[in-house]
């Protein structure tokens, strides 16, 4: 238990170091926070219109209302904020590193590999995403005139917490295929493609789809379930089911990563 | 020069960009694999929707048919240009390409039909495979409805080139021309047709629509293609709308090309 507490305490003690020298160079750029910040108030616009046009022609989608739809949304975008943020400019690098050998320099420090490849850089402008995502989320519970419960909104951080977990897992999942093919280019696109799907609860795709998100391409539970916990929609089971989910993710991608490791061979090799 | 002179180059040129696309064979199927999955996403969403009743004359058949028609037509009027100018301004490697007795417009058509007779051919067998199974998504034997989609997938494909290229030209004059094409983009998504057909959007929205350039681009030779738009009437009226848009943008082009060329002289010079 000690050793976990240590290594924890060190792992948030480098990341602060990381984050704080990237943040100096990222602060030179102030421009980009209002390009980010219009950029994201427009794309959520869109997403809300978006589902706006599905509710002229139905009351509701799979069983959800507009402001449950809206609320979903707005998690949507925290968990891309999340992705665009953190992981797209680290692990989205990963097949540069491998492609030019730049690996053997992360390899040789004395931190965990896998650990610098995630955690190096952070892009700070895209947090808007993140504020304005709860932002949204909280606009349409007052819409809704729900006041979520402690014990909702807990189940709700753990939920949330379980879904950029499992975003994770399939960010290293996806881009360590590198490891063994070296040519592929733009993976991140598949994740992109996938994604998408996050927009809308799962009950509103057709049953074969939604047996593929839940249980295939786990989206149901980056949006929906964190959503559904916030409204109240769904249950505590489903915030537990869903940690259980991303610790076993973040298990796999760990296995994974040892596997890749065994195959890289340096640019030279 | 003779129309033989053209042919020659053009032949060049489209080898030219052949063979590059042909390192990129992995990158080209996950950019055709994100291109589908958004209308695929959407046929799914107004699928549940539809039910077994019918919106507003669209049943899931009709869904199916829209939305398979618009990925098909969408691969063949992508256009990707805008990118491409602009790094070739910002970079300099307009420079080069300036120093050919050719407009580099040339270029960037050839690399067009290079590019969209392959993708084109892909969608084209994965929609006969997939109408073999699926009687939903299967188009009635029509050759002269057929030849009309053609032309106006043509027309289509070139005002959205035209569209992308000028956008381009902008980055002679600011950092922010990949932004706004973006923005496009974002109004695109509902004005072309890509989350509904036109006739589902509020009455204003697309009145507002039929008379800009985007259903012209895209929703215009979807619904030719299905036999949506099929009166005299109609056809008159959408090809005159493209003829029409097709010459301003085309004079839009010239107008940027040589004031750009201007401005970019006098900086570099």
């Amino acid at each position: 238990m000690r050793a976990l507490v240590r290594a924890l305490r060190r792992a948030f003690a480098l990341i602060r170091a990381f984050w704080a020298a990237n943040l100096a160079e990222e602060l030179q750029y102030r421009a980009n926070l209002l390009a980010s910040l219009l950029g994201t108030l427009f794309w959520m616009g869109t997403a809300v219109l978006t589902a706006a046009v599905f509710f002229r022609q139905s009351p509701t989608l799979g069983g959800w209302g507009f402001w449950e739809v809206v609320a979903l949304l707005g998690v949507f975008n925290a968990v891309a904020g999340v992705v665009e943020a953190v992981l797209r400019p680290n692990i989205g690098r990963l097949v540069e590193h491998v492609r030019r050998g730049t690996m053997d320099l992360i390899l040789a420090r004395p931190i965990d590999a896998q650990f610098h490849v995630s955690f190096r850089r952070i892009v700070i402008w895209r947090a808007t995403d993140v504020v304005l995502g709860f932002g949204l989320a909280g606009f349409a519970l007052a819409r809704l005139g729900r006041v979520p419960s402690l014990s909702e909104l807990l189940a709700f951080a753990l939920a949330l917490a379980a879904a950029i977990a499992i975003v994770y897992a399939i960010w290293l999942g996806l881009m360590s295929m590198t490891f063994w093919f070296v040519a592929v280019e733009n993976l991140e696109v598949l994740f992109d493609a996938v994604y998408e799907a996050a927009r809308f609860p799962v009950s509103a795709y057709p049953g074969g789809l939604r047996f593929v998100f839940v249980y295939l391409l786990p989206i149901a539970w980056i949006t929906t379930v964190p959503a559904g916990t916030l409204t109240g929609r769904i249950s505590w089971t489903a915030a537990l089911l869903a940690a259980g989910l991303a610790a076993l993710a973040l298990l796999a991608t760990r296995l994974l990563w040892r596997a890749a490791l065994k195959r890289y061979t340096s640019a030279g090799g | 020069m003779s129309l033989r002179d053209w042919a020659r180059r053009y032949a060049a040129l489209m080898r030219a960009g052949w063979l590059v696309d042909l390192q990129y064979r992995a990158a080209i199927v996950l950019w055709l694999i994100l291109g589908v999955a958004q209308p695929l996403l959407m046929l799914a969403i107004w699928w549940g929707v539809a039910g077994t009743d019918e919106v507003q004359g669209y049943d899931r058949a009709a869904f199916a048919r829209y939305f398979f028609a618009l990925m098909f037509v969408d691969q063949l009027t992508l256009a990707w240009d805008v990118w491409y100018i602009d790094r070739w301004i910002r970079e300099g490697e307009i420079n080069f390409r300036l120093a050919r007795p050719l407009n580099p417009i040339h270029e960037a058509i050839a690399d067009n039909l290079a590019y969209k007779g392959k993708t084109g051919l892909a969608m084209a067998v994965v929609w006969l495979a997939v109408a073999a199974v699926w009687p939903a998504v299967r188009l009635p034997f029509e050759p002269g409805r057929w030849a009309l989609a053609a032309l106006a997938i043509a027309l289509a494909a070139a005002i959205r080139f035209l569209t992308s290229y000028v956008t381009g030209l902008l980055a002679f004059w600011t950092t922010r021309a990949t932004a706004l094409y973006e923005l496009h983009w974002g109004i695109s998504l509902f004005l072309s047709g890509r989350i509904a057909p036109l006739s589902l959007l509020p009455p204003g929205v697309s009145a507002v629509a039929a008379v800009l350039w985007f259903p012209y681009m895209l929703a215009f030779p979807v619904e030719v293609l299905t036999g949506t738009v099929a009166t005299t009437e109609e056809l008159v009226r959408g090809f005159a709308w493209q003829l029409a848009w097709l010459a301003l943008w085309s004079l839009a082009y010239r107008l940027v090309w040589r004031q750009g060329l201007k401005r970019y002289g006098a900086v570099g010079g």
